[in-house]
Protein backbone atom coordinates (compact mmCIF):
# COMPACT_ATOMS: atom_id res chain seq x y z
CA UNK A 1 0.00 0.00 0.00
CA UNK A 2 1.75 3.05 -1.34
CA UNK A 3 1.90 5.73 1.21
CA UNK A 4 4.32 8.78 1.73
CA UNK A 5 4.55 10.79 4.95
CA UNK A 6 6.64 14.17 5.46
CA UNK A 7 7.55 16.39 8.29
CA UNK A 8 9.22 20.09 7.74
CA UNK A 9 10.24 22.55 10.10
CA UNK A 10 8.64 25.40 10.14
CA UNK A 11 9.51 29.53 10.10
CA UNK A 12 7.05 29.52 13.30
CA UNK A 13 10.26 27.36 14.64
CA UNK A 14 7.81 24.06 15.38
CA UNK A 15 7.44 20.76 12.76
CA UNK A 16 5.07 20.12 10.85
CA UNK A 17 3.26 16.54 9.53
CA UNK A 18 2.60 16.20 6.36
CA UNK A 19 -0.12 13.61 5.43
CA UNK A 20 -3.02 13.26 3.30
CA UNK A 21 -4.71 10.77 6.40
CA UNK A 22 -7.98 12.76 7.56
CA UNK A 23 -9.33 13.29 10.76
CA UNK A 24 -12.45 13.15 11.09
CA UNK A 25 -13.23 12.87 14.21
CA UNK A 26 -11.15 9.74 15.36
CA UNK A 27 -7.96 12.20 16.74
CA UNK A 28 -5.40 10.47 14.23
CA UNK A 29 -4.20 14.41 14.37
CA UNK A 30 -3.31 13.88 17.97
CA UNK A 31 -1.88 10.86 17.86
CA UNK A 32 0.35 11.53 14.82
CA UNK A 33 1.31 14.76 16.74
CA UNK A 34 2.34 12.80 19.52
CA UNK A 35 4.67 10.45 17.99
CA UNK A 36 6.50 13.01 15.66
CA UNK A 37 7.05 14.60 18.72
CA UNK A 38 8.00 11.69 20.72
CA UNK A 39 10.47 10.49 17.88
CA UNK A 40 12.17 14.24 18.15
CA UNK A 41 12.30 14.54 21.31
CA UNK A 42 10.24 17.75 21.27
CA UNK A 43 6.85 18.86 23.53
CA UNK A 44 3.62 18.06 21.94
CA UNK A 45 2.69 21.70 21.15
CA UNK A 46 6.30 22.09 19.06
CA UNK A 47 4.34 19.73 16.20
CA UNK A 48 1.63 20.76 14.21
CA UNK A 49 -0.63 18.98 11.53
CA UNK A 50 -0.48 20.39 7.76
CA UNK A 51 -4.21 20.89 6.18
CA UNK A 52 -5.17 17.59 4.36
CA UNK A 53 -4.90 19.45 1.53
CA UNK A 54 -2.66 17.14 -1.40
CA UNK A 55 -1.29 20.36 -2.85
CA UNK A 56 0.33 20.28 -0.01
CA UNK A 57 0.91 17.24 1.38
CA UNK A 58 2.15 13.91 0.04
CA UNK A 59 0.04 10.81 -0.76
CA UNK A 60 -0.15 8.69 2.81
CA UNK A 61 -2.49 7.18 0.87
CA UNK A 62 -7.23 6.38 2.27
CA UNK A 63 -8.28 6.54 5.49
CA UNK A 64 -9.78 3.18 5.77
CA UNK A 65 -9.19 0.22 7.24
CA UNK A 66 -7.87 1.13 9.94
CA UNK A 67 -4.64 1.67 9.15
CA UNK A 68 -3.78 5.50 10.30
CA UNK A 69 -2.56 4.67 13.61
CA UNK A 70 -0.18 1.87 12.89
CA UNK A 71 0.63 2.33 9.49
CA UNK A 72 0.80 6.08 8.42
CA UNK A 73 1.89 6.96 12.77
CA UNK A 74 4.87 4.34 12.26
CA UNK A 75 6.09 6.48 8.84
CA UNK A 76 5.74 9.05 10.92
CA UNK A 77 7.98 7.67 12.98
CA UNK A 78 10.71 6.97 10.30
CA UNK A 79 10.54 10.38 8.69
CA UNK A 80 11.08 11.49 12.52
CA UNK A 81 14.29 9.63 12.40
CA UNK A 82 15.65 10.66 9.24
CA UNK A 83 14.76 14.31 10.23
CA UNK A 84 17.18 14.21 13.52
CA UNK A 85 19.32 12.17 11.08
CA UNK A 86 19.49 14.56 8.63
CA UNK A 87 20.38 17.41 11.58
CA UNK A 88 23.07 15.33 12.48
CA UNK A 89 25.01 14.49 9.29
CA UNK A 90 24.71 18.03 8.20
CA UNK A 91 27.07 18.38 11.43
CA UNK A 92 24.20 20.60 12.93
CA UNK A 93 23.09 18.64 15.85
CA UNK A 94 24.61 16.42 18.37
CA UNK A 95 22.82 13.02 18.42
CA UNK A 96 22.35 13.06 22.23
CA UNK A 97 20.85 16.77 22.11
CA UNK A 98 17.26 18.14 23.35
CA UNK A 99 14.45 20.08 22.23
CA UNK A 100 16.15 23.62 22.39
CA UNK A 101 19.04 22.59 20.56
CA UNK A 102 16.71 20.45 17.79
CA UNK A 103 14.78 23.13 17.05
CA UNK A 104 17.78 25.68 16.88
CA UNK A 105 19.46 23.07 14.64
CA UNK A 106 16.04 23.21 12.13
CA UNK A 107 16.15 26.96 11.80
CA UNK A 108 20.40 26.84 11.31
CA UNK A 109 19.71 24.42 8.59
CA UNK A 110 16.50 26.23 7.34
CA UNK A 111 18.20 29.66 6.52
CA UNK A 112 21.74 27.28 5.18
CA UNK A 113 19.05 25.52 2.91
CA UNK A 114 15.95 27.16 2.79
CA UNK A 115 13.96 24.57 3.99
CA UNK A 116 14.08 20.93 6.07
CA UNK A 117 11.87 18.61 4.49
CA UNK A 118 12.06 14.88 5.47
CA UNK A 119 9.96 11.98 3.45
CA UNK A 120 9.33 8.51 4.25
CA UNK A 121 8.14 5.99 2.29
CA UNK A 122 6.10 2.75 3.37
CA UNK A 123 7.50 -0.39 3.62
CA UNK A 124 5.98 -3.52 4.10
CA UNK A 125 6.51 -5.73 7.39
CA UNK A 126 8.76 -8.23 6.26
CA UNK A 127 6.39 -11.43 6.65
CA UNK A 128 3.88 -10.03 4.37
CA UNK A 129 3.68 -9.76 0.78
CA UNK A 130 0.97 -7.24 -1.25
CA UNK A 131 0.85 -6.85 -4.62
CA UNK A 132 0.18 -3.24 -5.48
CA UNK A 133 -0.68 -3.85 -9.30
CA UNK A 134 -3.24 -6.55 -8.60
CA UNK A 135 -3.79 -5.25 -5.54
CA UNK A 136 -3.97 -8.52 -3.68
CA UNK A 137 -2.08 -10.21 -1.13
CA UNK A 138 -1.60 -9.57 2.91
CA UNK A 139 -2.64 -5.93 3.09
CA UNK A 140 -1.49 -5.37 6.77
CA UNK A 141 0.39 -7.43 8.78
CA UNK A 142 -1.73 -7.42 11.72
CA UNK A 143 -4.66 -6.82 13.52
CA UNK A 144 -6.24 -5.73 16.93
CA UNK A 145 -8.12 -8.29 18.64
CA UNK A 146 -11.00 -8.12 21.36
CA UNK A 147 -13.91 -9.83 23.13
CA UNK A 148 -17.09 -8.28 23.92
CA UNK A 149 -19.58 -9.44 26.47
CA UNK A 150 -23.50 -8.09 26.46
CA UNK A 151 -25.47 -8.70 29.34
CA UNK A 152 -29.15 -8.44 28.17
CA UNK A 153 -32.87 -8.62 29.22
CA UNK A 154 -35.47 -9.77 26.66
CA UNK A 155 -39.26 -8.62 27.68
CA UNK A 156 -41.76 -11.53 27.01
CA UNK A 157 -44.47 -9.07 27.24
CA UNK A 158 -43.00 -6.11 25.00
CA UNK A 159 -40.29 -8.55 22.79
CA UNK A 160 -38.02 -5.53 23.49
CA UNK A 161 -34.24 -6.13 24.38
CA UNK A 162 -32.15 -4.30 27.11
CA UNK A 163 -28.74 -4.12 27.07
CA UNK A 164 -27.70 -3.99 30.83
CA UNK A 165 -24.22 -4.11 30.61
CA UNK A 166 -21.78 -4.37 28.11
CA UNK A 167 -17.64 -5.09 27.94
CA UNK A 168 -15.05 -4.66 25.59
CA UNK A 169 -11.85 -6.11 25.76
CA UNK A 170 -9.32 -4.33 23.46
CA UNK A 171 -5.46 -6.21 22.35
CA UNK A 172 -4.18 -3.21 20.25
CA UNK A 173 -0.90 -3.47 21.17
CA UNK A 174 -0.25 -0.19 22.52
CA UNK A 175 -2.57 2.29 23.49
CA UNK A 176 -1.39 5.77 22.51
CA UNK A 177 -3.89 8.29 24.01
CA UNK A 178 -6.44 6.55 26.64
CA UNK A 179 -8.79 8.99 26.32
CA UNK A 180 -9.10 8.91 22.78
CA UNK A 181 -8.70 5.32 22.19
CA UNK A 182 -11.60 4.62 25.09
CA UNK A 183 -13.42 6.93 23.22
CA UNK A 184 -13.38 5.68 19.77
CA UNK A 185 -14.32 2.17 20.99
CA UNK A 186 -17.40 3.25 22.91
CA UNK A 187 -17.97 4.85 19.97
CA UNK A 188 -17.99 1.76 17.90
CA UNK A 189 -19.62 -0.12 20.21
CA UNK A 190 -22.65 2.73 20.28
CA UNK A 191 -22.72 2.34 17.12
CA UNK A 192 -22.89 -2.21 16.88
CA UNK A 193 -25.90 -2.08 19.22
CA UNK A 194 -27.63 0.48 17.10
CA UNK A 195 -26.90 -2.25 14.43
CA UNK A 196 -28.11 -5.18 16.23
CA UNK A 197 -30.91 -3.90 17.96
CA UNK A 198 -32.17 -0.07 16.36
CA UNK A 199 -31.08 0.26 12.83
CA UNK A 200 -32.84 -1.19 10.04
CA UNK A 201 -32.82 0.04 6.95
CA UNK A 202 -36.48 -0.31 4.79
CA UNK A 203 -36.05 -1.00 0.58
CA UNK A 204 -38.51 -0.68 -1.58
CA UNK A 205 -37.49 -1.01 -5.36
CA UNK A 206 -34.05 -0.33 -4.62
CA UNK A 207 -34.37 3.05 -2.85
CA UNK A 208 -34.29 3.17 1.04
CA UNK A 209 -37.58 4.38 2.69
CA UNK A 210 -37.12 4.71 5.93
CA UNK A 211 -34.10 8.03 4.98
CA UNK A 212 -34.93 10.45 7.43
CA UNK A 213 -33.86 10.02 11.22
CA UNK A 214 -37.23 10.17 12.06
CA UNK A 215 -37.90 6.62 11.14
CA UNK A 216 -34.11 5.42 10.92
CA UNK A 217 -33.45 4.88 14.69
CA UNK A 218 -29.97 5.30 15.96
CA UNK A 219 -28.91 4.98 19.77
CA UNK A 220 -29.74 8.21 22.04
CA UNK A 221 -28.27 8.97 25.20
CA UNK A 222 -31.07 7.12 26.86
CA UNK A 223 -30.51 3.68 24.98
CA UNK A 224 -27.44 3.00 25.44
CA UNK A 225 -25.75 0.78 28.43
CA UNK A 226 -23.07 1.32 30.43
CA UNK A 227 -19.87 0.46 28.00
CA UNK A 228 -16.90 -0.74 30.07
CA UNK A 229 -13.64 -0.50 28.04
CA UNK A 230 -10.67 -2.33 29.15
CA UNK A 231 -7.42 -2.72 27.16
CA UNK A 232 -4.39 -5.71 26.62
CA UNK A 233 -1.55 -4.52 25.47
CA UNK A 234 0.90 -6.50 23.55
CA UNK A 235 3.03 -3.85 21.78
CA UNK A 236 3.39 -4.93 18.52
CA UNK A 237 7.01 -4.38 16.64
CA UNK A 238 5.90 -2.64 13.19
CA UNK A 239 3.58 -0.62 15.09
CA UNK A 240 4.60 2.89 16.23
CA UNK A 241 6.07 2.71 19.60
CA UNK A 242 3.80 -0.88 19.76
CA UNK A 243 0.26 0.44 18.57
CA UNK A 244 -2.09 -1.62 15.92
CA UNK A 245 -5.10 -0.30 14.76
CA UNK A 246 -8.57 0.80 16.58
CA UNK A 247 -11.12 1.89 14.23
CA UNK A 248 -13.25 -1.13 13.04
CA UNK A 249 -13.05 -3.91 14.83
CA UNK A 250 -15.17 -1.85 18.04
CA UNK A 251 -18.29 -2.18 15.11
CA UNK A 252 -17.87 -5.88 14.66
CA UNK A 253 -18.17 -7.37 17.85
CA UNK A 254 -20.41 -6.07 19.77
CA UNK A 255 -24.14 -7.67 17.37
CA UNK A 256 -23.05 -10.55 17.62
CA UNK A 257 -22.45 -10.72 20.98
CA UNK A 258 -25.58 -9.46 21.75
CA UNK A 259 -27.61 -11.72 19.33
CA UNK A 260 -25.90 -14.46 21.39
CA UNK A 261 -26.90 -13.04 24.53
CA UNK A 262 -30.51 -12.68 23.33
CA UNK A 263 -30.10 -16.32 21.65
CA UNK A 264 -29.18 -17.78 25.65
CA UNK A 265 -32.03 -15.74 27.20
CA UNK A 266 -34.87 -17.05 24.79
CA UNK A 267 -33.59 -20.53 23.98
CA UNK A 268 -34.36 -19.60 19.84
CA UNK A 269 -31.63 -18.84 17.85
CA UNK A 270 -32.04 -15.30 15.71
CA UNK A 271 -30.21 -15.50 11.91
CA UNK A 272 -30.56 -11.65 11.14
CA UNK A 273 -30.20 -8.26 12.47
CA UNK A 274 -31.49 -5.69 13.91
CA UNK A 275 -33.79 -7.69 16.07
CA UNK A 276 -36.39 -4.83 16.69
CA UNK A 277 -39.56 -6.41 19.12
CA UNK A 278 -41.63 -7.00 16.35
CA UNK A 279 -38.58 -8.78 14.46
CA UNK A 280 -38.24 -11.18 18.05
CA UNK A 281 -41.97 -11.22 18.28
CA UNK A 282 -42.11 -12.48 14.75
CA UNK A 283 -39.39 -15.38 15.50
CA UNK A 284 -40.59 -16.78 18.96
CA UNK A 285 -44.47 -17.01 17.72
CA UNK A 286 -43.98 -18.35 14.17
CA UNK A 287 -45.55 -21.03 13.53
CA UNK A 288 -43.30 -23.87 12.67
CA UNK A 289 -44.58 -24.77 8.92
CA UNK A 290 -45.56 -21.06 8.60
CA UNK A 291 -42.87 -18.33 8.68
CA UNK A 292 -43.63 -15.34 9.14
CA UNK A 293 -42.50 -13.88 6.44
CA UNK A 294 -44.88 -15.62 4.52
CA UNK A 295 -47.80 -14.34 6.73
CA UNK A 296 -49.17 -11.99 3.77
CA UNK A 297 -48.84 -13.93 1.06
CA UNK A 298 -50.50 -16.98 3.13
CA UNK A 299 -53.29 -14.02 3.77
CA UNK A 300 -53.65 -13.84 0.24
CA UNK A 301 -53.81 -17.21 -0.93
CA UNK A 302 -56.23 -17.81 1.58
CA UNK A 303 -58.78 -14.95 0.21
CA UNK A 304 -58.37 -16.42 -3.38
CA UNK A 305 -59.70 -19.77 -2.27
CA UNK B 1 -40.40 48.39 -3.64
CA UNK B 2 -39.33 45.11 -5.47
CA UNK B 3 -42.14 42.66 -5.10
CA UNK B 4 -39.20 40.25 -3.18
CA UNK B 5 -38.63 42.68 -0.72
CA UNK B 6 -42.42 43.37 0.11
CA UNK B 7 -42.51 39.75 1.24
CA UNK B 8 -39.94 40.19 3.97
CA UNK B 9 -40.14 41.66 6.94
CA UNK B 10 -38.36 42.94 9.71
CA UNK B 11 -37.51 40.53 12.73
CA UNK B 12 -35.97 42.28 15.78
CA UNK B 13 -34.63 39.94 18.41
CA UNK B 14 -31.48 39.79 20.98
CA UNK B 15 -28.61 37.58 20.07
CA UNK B 16 -25.94 36.62 22.26
CA UNK B 17 -26.73 39.87 24.21
CA UNK B 18 -26.57 41.91 21.13
CA UNK B 19 -30.02 43.80 19.64
CA UNK B 20 -30.42 43.05 16.56
CA UNK B 21 -32.99 43.73 13.56
CA UNK B 22 -33.21 41.21 10.41
CA UNK B 23 -35.00 41.76 7.03
CA UNK B 24 -36.47 38.34 6.51
CA UNK B 25 -38.98 35.64 5.47
CA UNK B 26 -41.35 35.28 7.82
CA UNK B 27 -41.29 31.57 7.35
CA UNK B 28 -37.69 31.35 7.61
CA UNK B 29 -35.86 28.92 9.24
CA UNK B 30 -34.38 30.55 12.58
CA UNK B 31 -31.22 28.41 11.89
CA UNK B 32 -30.61 29.80 8.59
CA UNK B 33 -31.10 33.32 10.08
CA UNK B 34 -28.53 32.60 12.41
CA UNK B 35 -25.97 30.80 9.99
CA UNK B 36 -26.71 33.31 6.97
CA UNK B 37 -27.98 36.53 7.95
CA UNK B 38 -26.21 36.63 11.39
CA UNK B 39 -23.13 34.73 10.44
CA UNK B 40 -23.14 32.56 13.50
CA UNK B 41 -22.44 29.51 12.02
CA UNK B 42 -22.07 27.13 15.41
CA UNK B 43 -25.21 26.00 15.60
CA UNK B 44 -24.83 23.10 12.68
CA UNK B 45 -27.92 21.75 10.45
CA UNK B 46 -27.77 18.08 11.03
CA UNK B 47 -31.19 16.28 9.64
CA UNK B 48 -32.95 19.51 9.18
CA UNK B 49 -36.60 18.34 10.80
CA UNK B 50 -36.07 18.36 14.85
CA UNK B 51 -34.22 14.58 15.48
CA UNK B 52 -30.44 15.14 16.00
CA UNK B 53 -30.48 18.77 17.85
CA UNK B 54 -27.26 19.78 16.29
CA UNK B 55 -29.05 23.32 15.60
CA UNK B 56 -29.80 23.56 19.29
CA UNK B 57 -29.99 27.17 20.85
CA UNK B 58 -31.44 29.12 23.54
CA UNK B 59 -34.85 31.10 23.25
CA UNK B 60 -35.36 32.85 26.22
CA UNK B 61 -33.75 30.37 28.35
CA UNK B 62 -35.08 27.32 26.26
CA UNK B 63 -33.38 24.58 24.92
CA UNK B 64 -34.94 24.86 20.71
CA UNK B 65 -34.34 22.88 17.56
CA UNK B 66 -33.35 26.56 15.53
CA UNK B 67 -34.43 23.92 12.29
CA UNK B 68 -38.23 24.11 13.24
CA UNK B 69 -38.68 27.72 14.88
CA UNK B 70 -40.10 30.10 12.46
CA UNK B 71 -37.95 32.94 12.51
CA UNK B 72 -40.99 35.73 12.96
CA UNK B 73 -41.21 32.97 16.58
CA UNK B 74 -37.95 35.02 17.49
CA UNK B 75 -39.68 38.68 17.40
CA UNK B 76 -38.81 39.94 20.46
CA UNK B 77 -37.11 36.75 22.14
CA UNK B 78 -33.25 36.71 24.18
CA UNK B 79 -31.58 34.27 22.07
CA UNK B 80 -28.07 32.69 23.15
CA UNK B 81 -25.55 30.73 20.44
CA UNK B 82 -22.34 28.52 21.21
CA UNK B 83 -20.56 31.86 20.26
CA UNK B 84 -22.29 33.60 22.77
CA UNK B 85 -21.46 30.80 25.28
CA UNK B 86 -17.87 30.94 24.68
CA UNK B 87 -15.95 33.88 26.65
CA UNK B 88 -13.29 36.60 24.54
CA UNK B 89 -10.60 34.31 25.92
CA UNK B 90 -10.30 30.72 26.70
CA UNK B 91 -13.40 28.69 27.29
CA UNK B 92 -16.48 28.03 28.67
CA UNK B 93 -16.19 25.62 31.60
CA UNK B 94 -18.69 23.38 29.93
CA UNK B 95 -16.61 23.50 26.87
CA UNK B 96 -13.62 23.24 28.87
CA UNK B 97 -15.00 20.01 30.49
CA UNK B 98 -15.86 18.68 26.49
CA UNK B 99 -12.25 19.09 26.03
CA UNK B 100 -10.83 17.55 29.36
CA UNK B 101 -13.10 14.44 29.25
CA UNK B 102 -12.88 13.86 25.25
CA UNK B 103 -16.47 14.09 25.20
CA UNK B 104 -16.33 15.27 21.29
CA UNK B 105 -14.94 13.52 17.94
CA UNK B 106 -16.28 14.45 15.04
CA UNK B 107 -17.30 17.95 16.12
CA UNK B 108 -20.91 18.07 14.92
CA UNK B 109 -22.82 17.55 17.65
CA UNK B 110 -21.16 19.50 20.20
CA UNK B 111 -22.48 22.77 19.76
CA UNK B 112 -26.07 21.60 19.95
CA UNK B 113 -24.77 19.30 23.19
CA UNK B 114 -22.87 21.62 24.85
CA UNK B 115 -26.03 24.09 24.55
CA UNK B 116 -28.22 21.16 25.99
CA UNK B 117 -25.84 20.42 28.71
CA UNK B 118 -26.15 24.17 29.88
CA UNK B 119 -29.56 23.75 29.99
CA UNK B 120 -29.14 20.62 31.77
CA UNK B 121 -26.84 22.27 34.35
CA UNK B 122 -29.14 25.23 34.85
CA UNK B 123 -31.97 22.84 35.62
CA UNK B 124 -30.05 20.12 37.94
CA UNK B 125 -26.29 22.09 38.85
CA UNK B 126 -25.47 18.38 40.55
CA UNK B 127 -27.95 15.84 37.76
CA UNK B 128 -28.12 12.15 38.13
CA UNK B 129 -26.99 10.16 35.42
CA UNK B 130 -31.17 9.15 34.60
CA UNK B 131 -30.86 13.35 34.70
CA UNK B 132 -28.30 13.71 32.22
CA UNK B 133 -29.61 11.08 29.92
CA UNK B 134 -32.91 13.01 29.81
CA UNK B 135 -31.46 16.02 29.25
CA UNK B 136 -29.39 15.24 26.41
CA UNK B 137 -31.73 12.62 24.80
CA UNK B 138 -32.82 15.36 21.90
CA UNK B 139 -29.07 15.36 21.03
CA UNK B 140 -27.77 12.45 18.83
CA UNK B 141 -23.76 11.96 18.81
CA UNK B 142 -22.74 9.27 16.16
CA UNK B 143 -19.11 9.16 17.13
CA UNK B 144 -18.65 8.96 21.25
CA UNK B 145 -21.46 6.18 22.17
CA UNK B 146 -22.28 9.50 24.89
CA UNK B 147 -20.08 7.85 27.55
CA UNK B 148 -17.22 10.79 27.76
CA UNK B 149 -20.36 13.06 27.21
CA UNK B 150 -21.30 11.83 30.48
CA UNK B 151 -18.18 12.23 31.93
CA UNK B 152 -18.45 15.72 30.76
CA UNK B 153 -21.26 16.93 32.67
CA UNK B 154 -20.56 15.05 35.63
CA UNK B 155 -16.82 17.05 35.44
CA UNK B 156 -18.26 20.26 34.97
CA UNK B 157 -20.96 19.53 37.65
CA UNK B 158 -18.23 18.92 40.34
CA UNK B 159 -15.68 21.94 39.33
CA UNK B 160 -18.80 24.06 39.28
CA UNK B 161 -19.76 22.52 42.66
CA UNK B 162 -16.02 23.24 44.39
CA UNK B 163 -16.05 26.48 43.11
CA UNK B 164 -19.46 27.27 44.49
CA UNK B 165 -21.23 28.61 41.74
CA UNK B 166 -23.47 27.47 38.93
CA UNK B 167 -23.00 27.11 34.91
CA UNK B 168 -24.37 30.65 33.90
Amino acid sequence: MNALVGLEATPAGGVRVLVSSTDIGQGTNTILSQIAAEALGLEYDDVSMAPADTSTVPNSGPTVASRTAMIIGKIVHTAALKMRQTLTESGLLEPSAGREEFLAACQTYRQRFGELKCFSRYEAAPNIFWNDELYRGEAYPAYAWAVYIAEVTVDTNTYSVTIDDFVALQEIGKVLHPVLATGQIEGGVAQGIGFALYEKVVWNDGKMLNNQMTNYIMPTSEDLPPIRVFFEEMPYQYGPYGAKGIGELPMDGPAPAIVNAIVQATGTSFNAIPLLPEDIFRVLTAEPDRPAEDFFSALAAEGSQ
Amino acid sequence: MSETAASRCEVSFTVNGAARTVSVYPMERLLDVLRNSLGLTGAKEGCGEGECGSCSVLLNGELVNSCLVPVLQAQGAELCTIEGLTPDAGLHPVQQAFLTCGGAQCGICTPGMIMATVQLLRRHPTPTLEQVREGLGGNLCRCTGYTRIFHSVFEVAKTEAEKGGTVA
